[in-house]
């Protein structure tokens, strides 16, 4: 399924909003989550954890996973997480606009 | 924001580390999604397959990712560099060569500019030098110059009690004060300067403060005699201490207290020359005492500098000058003479604008500056084509991999980009380098211009404009030379990257270029070479012309007995004592007194008349007529001949029956063929003080000013017969001839036997030879100048058609190798290889020959006894260049003929 544009960086940031996660982690949950509708490819993801990166509202960490091999994790920051209440408050709204105008015709 | 300008910067600065990061990330992900695939059911290849299917190409992820940094095009501009600098490092010999070529023209473009710009182009270090006026007249100068003149105290005065014309004036002139208290002398520069000077002009004081008029009073002001130093004087002498404020320095012998200190831009008002004491005007009759010339209307020494007006008009301030011209006039005429007077009454006062000061030194170099100017472009352009052959070659050799990066998908911009780079980076390299030539170059051209009397000062300093002046030739330069490959790289089809030796139409357009490049090398080094042949015999006749003296055992003291206090009317008679003395020191064989020396400067011109049975005919009426008022033994001391009667001995003395001397060309001028001996020449004629005297013997020319003019009509008197009671007589010079050896080793013991009649007598050693050297400064310089250019302009030459047929070898390996191999005798082949080289080389010559006619009329005026077209220098030049071109491309050619031709075939 197409994601317009921008709801990935919200989505990313759901994920992360419990426990800091890495790549594949974030990619994986969001295909389970989303009952295997959403698929990201990793040239969507990558760019956009980067995004968010740089916009300071996801820092990154390498540590070691269960099996002892390095990846690289990501966590919420705190305007992160304000980012994040912001974007679902502003999606609520939406989305409850636009069914109210699609039902009522 | 922080965060992205911090991964900004991260990404910039540890590049590799976050580009292994990235890596890592990705791999990790994939092997996880191999996994995924492989628990899912697919096998290994089939789940490898698919996750890298839909992983989308990484190296497009990491592109992208640097694309958002935005350090794409820093990443490029790194990587041409990098390419660059590596390229050029591959062909170290070509490149060294370029960089060097580079550096030497433009280091010393860059310091011939630095000192024009100073001498010609820098604003005094005033207020406001734009308002800033000479007041002078128009009387039209032998040279043509416009030349500012010298104003006497009590016309001075005149101008100072007229403040209305102008803002402000002030008057001020260049003197020497002696620190020592007798025996050797120990000179320092000074400035008289009026009150005003310092609020004229606009200038504070660093430290302490500046004089004003009320310190400008005979007697010294209220704080006595006050003295201003210069920055250089303070921080040379006192270490820059502040202590200096209050101290008293002793200037010929009169206290002068220190109060100030100026700042170190100010250097006077004369470009070329620095201060170290500035003296307010009216304590000179303290330090010259009797021979103040503060109350002289004849001795004409100030300059008089004025500020106009803010919106006054050059022409509102001559107007009004020339208003008030009357009544100066008036005021200061002296006792002259009726032609003197009538000239100085008529001549209109006049102003012309002083932002750049005025300056002797100006004057006597501008044109030879602008000439080696010229000469430095040209061996600058020299270079720049080099270099452009260079770079030619180098990119013609590098078809093959450029086509191929054009066949890869480069963009053409992306290469020309690169070959511009490439040029750039050698050039900056270059000027980098040029820059540093330029500083030690432009040192060394300054340090030679000073002689000991005269010691020039010039900021040669890399100021803004001197660096901006720099950039832009290399910029030039960059251009210049990089445009012409990068050209070609346009026409590059990457077709041509299959063809490995064989040959595009392109080659010969190419080689056209490149021909065309060389024949222009040999045409400006033709005319360098030239121009420095004519500079070299030039000085060399000059200074091998016949002096008609023998300079080298003599050293000349010049005697200051103003601290002796000794009345005017004896002086004589204490310079004669000291030369009595100077005779008994041994080893010296000749001593004499003279008012003038060869060479030393000045000129003494009173007027003098020819007496007839009718009569006296004025001799100067048309030029001057020079003289000279020496004792006996003047003639022996200096090795001039006696042509016809008989010296000058001590029965020639005051009371005596007058004599006097004349020259050969005095003799031809005025006297026509029958015997000169017993005629009657007299000085001031028709006036109270008149001197009659009879030629007793006639001497052979010698150099009398300076041994670039033509030896004038000269007389010489003796000293003691001299019977003018004003005359001050302030100064002599005793020539002194050792028997052997460096006259220099003489000073001490002549400093002893000068002091034992009278220690406080100021001595001033030099020795003749140097002082008549001193006199050819300029041309000495512009032969040292134009040779080391000259020579610089034909090793570059060389190069570029050491270059040009070496590249013309490898370009045609094939073709020789081929003809050798059929049988052709090697000779063919080397014949094959210079032909087209020849006739390059001929046409640049021609074309030089041509040049050099034409551009000849430019050195007229500073080439001597020499005509600027002389054919024999020209034939000479031409001879050079055409060896030098057989010397160059000598070596290549005979690479080509030893070639084995096998050996070339199978390689290609």
């Amino acid at each position: 399924m197409e994601l317009p544009q921008g709801t990935l960086d919200v989505l990313i940031l759901k994920t992360l909003a419990l426990e800091r996660q890495h790549g594949w982690a974030i990619s994986e949950r969001l295909h389970r989550i989303s009952s295997a509708t959403l698929q990201i490819k990793q040239g969507s993801l990558y760019p956009a954890l980067h995004r968010l990166e740089r916009k300071g509202w996801i820092k990154a960490k390498w540590s070691a996973t269960e099996n002892n091999r390095r990846a690289k994790y990501y966590e919420l920051t705190k305007k992160g997480r304000a980012q994040l209440d912001a974007e679902t408050e502003a999606w609520r709204r939406l989305s409850a606009v636009i069914t109210q105008v699609l039902e009522t015709v | 924001m922080l965060a992205d300008l911090l991964h900004r910067l991260r990404a910039l600065l540890a590049r590799n580390a976050v580009e292994r990061e990235l890596d890592d990330e990705l791999r990790f992900h994939l092997e996880h999604q191999i996994e995924a695939y492989e628990k899912a059911g697919l096998d290994r290849d089939e789940a490898v397959r698919r996750a890298r299917v839909e992983f989308g190409g990484v190296a497009q992820i990491k592109e992208d990712y640097r694309d958002a940094l935005g350090v794409r095009l820093l990443d490029d501009l790194r990587r041409d560099v990098r390419l660059a600098i590596r390229s050029l490092r591959a062909t170290p010999a070509a490149t060294a060569v370029a960089v060097l070529s580079l550096a030497l023209v433009s280091g010393a473009n860059t310091a011939i500019f630095s000192i024009l710009t100073s001498l010609v182009l820098r604003a005094l270090p005033v207020h406001e030098p734009e308002r800033l006026v000479h007041v002078t007249d128009t009387v039209p100068r032998e040279t043509g110059e416009t030349r500012v003149r010298a104003w006497a105290y009590p016309a001075w005065e005149q101008i100072r009690q007229r403040p209305q014309l102008f803002e402000a004036a002030t008057a001020w002139s260049f003197t020497r004060f002696n620190l020592s208290s007798g025996g050797e002398t120990e000179f320092v520069d000074g400035i008289w300067a009026d009150g005003g000077f310092f609020q004229t002009l606009g200038v504070p004081a660093a430290i302490g403060r500046v004089f004003g008029p009320i310190d400008d009073r005979r007697g010294g002001g209220p704080d006595g005699p006050v003295t201003v130093i210069s920055f250089g004087y303070w921080q040379r002498h006192f270490g820059g201490a502040a202590d200096a404020i209050g101290r008293s320095v002793q200037l010929n012998g009169v206290p002068f207290t220190i109060v100030g200190v100026t700042r170190p831009e100010f250097f006077g008002v004369e470009v070329g020359r620095s201060f170290d004491f500035i003296v307010p005007l009216q304590t000179e009759a303290l330090i010259r005492g009797r021979d103040s010339v503060l109350d002289s209307a004849a001795t004409n020494f100030l300059s008089i500098l004025a500020r106009l007006e803010r919106g006054q008009s050059l022409e509102a301030a001559a107007a009004g000058l020339r208003r008030a011209q009357p009544e100066i006039r008036e005021a200061t005429i002296g006792g002259w003479s009726k032609d003197v007077r009538d000239r100085y009454l008529t001549s209109p006062f006049t102003v012309i604008p002083a932002s750049t000061g005025y300056s002797n030194l100006r004057s006597s170099y501008e044109r030879a500056l602008v000439i080696i100017a010229a000469i430095v472009a040209l061996v600058l352009l020299v270079g720049c084509v080099n270099v452009a052959n260079l770079l030619l070659a180098r990119a013609i050799g590098r078809r093959h991999e450029l086509s191929m990066r054009l066949a890869l998908g480069a963009s053409r911009a992306r290469l020309v980009r690169q070959l511009l780079t490439e040029s750039l980076a050698l050039a900056t390299a270059g000027a980098a380098l040029g820059l540093l030539v330029a500083s030690y170059t432009s040192e060394f051209l300054v340090r030679q211009l000073s002689t000991a009397g005269n010691r020039v000062f010039l900021d040669v300093s890399i100021d803004g404009r001197v660096l901006a002046f720099t950039i832009a030739v290399t910029v030039l330069t960059a251009l210049l030379f990089g445009t012409l490959p990068a050209f070609r790289a346009f026409r590059f089809a990457p077709l041509d990257a299959l063809k490995s030796q064989g040959r595009s139409p392109a080659d010969h357009t190419r080689s056209g270029v490149m021909g065309g490049l060389v024949s222009l090398q040999v045409a400006l080094s033709l005319v360098l070479v030239v121009a420095a042949g004519l500079f070299i015999r030039s000085f060399t006749l000059l200074a091998n012309r016949q002096l008609g003296l023998q300079p080298d055992r003599v050293m000349v003291v010049t005697i200051d007995p103003l601290r002796a206090n000794v009345d005017p009317a004896d002086r004589r008679a204490l310079y004669e004592r000291a030369r009595q003395a100077v005779l008994r020191v041994p080893n010296v064989t000749d001593a004499a007194i003279s008012q003038l020396t060869p060479a030393g400067g000045g000129g003494f011109t009173p007027p003098v008349a020819l007496s007839t049975t009718g009569q006296p005919i004025r001799l100067d009426a048309d030029g001057d007529v020079f003289g000279n008022l020496i004792s006996p033994g003047w003639l022996r001391t200096f090795g001039m001949r006696l042509i016809a009667g008989r010296d000058l001995t001590d029965a020639d003395r005051h009371g005596a029956p007058r004599v006097i001397l004349v020259n050969e060309t005095f003799v031809r001028r005025f006297l026509g063929p029958a015997s000169p001996l017993g005629r009657t020449i007299t000085l001031y004629p028709s006036s109270p003080r008149a001197l009659p005297a009879d030629i007793v013997g006639v001497v052979a020319d010698a150099v009398y000013g300076s041994p670039r003019d033509p030896v004038p009509p000269t007389w010489y008197l003796p000293i003691a017969q001299f019977d003018v009671p004003e005359f001050p007589f302030s100064s002599a010079r005793l020539s002194v001839r050792a028997g052997s050896g460096a006259p220099e080793l003489l000073t001490k013991s002549l400093v002893a036997a000068i002091s034992a009649v009278d220690p406080r007598l100021a001595l001033t050693f030099r020795p003749l030879a140097t002082q008549i050297d001193a006199a050819l400064i300029r041309e000495r310089l512009m032969a040292q100048l134009a040779g080391f250019l000259g020579v610089l302009a034909l090793l570059l030459a060389a190069l570029g058609l050491y270059g040009v047929t070496a590249y013309a070898v490898s370009r045609q390996r094939t073709e020789i190798a081929i003809r050798m191999a059929l049988g052709a005798a090697p000779g063919r082949a080397v014949a094959m290889v210079l032909g087209r080289v020849s006739v390059l080389v001929g046409v640049g010559i021609l074309a030089g020959t041509l040049a050099s006619v034409w551009a000849s009329t430019f050195v007229e005026g500073l080439i001597y006894d020499l005509a600027p077209r002389d054919p024999a220098t020209l034939a000479t030049s031409v001879i050079v260049l055409a060896a030098m071109a057989a010397l160059a491309t000598w070596f290549p050619a005979r690479r080509a003929a030893r070639m084995d031709p096998l050996a070339a075939l199978r390689e290609s």
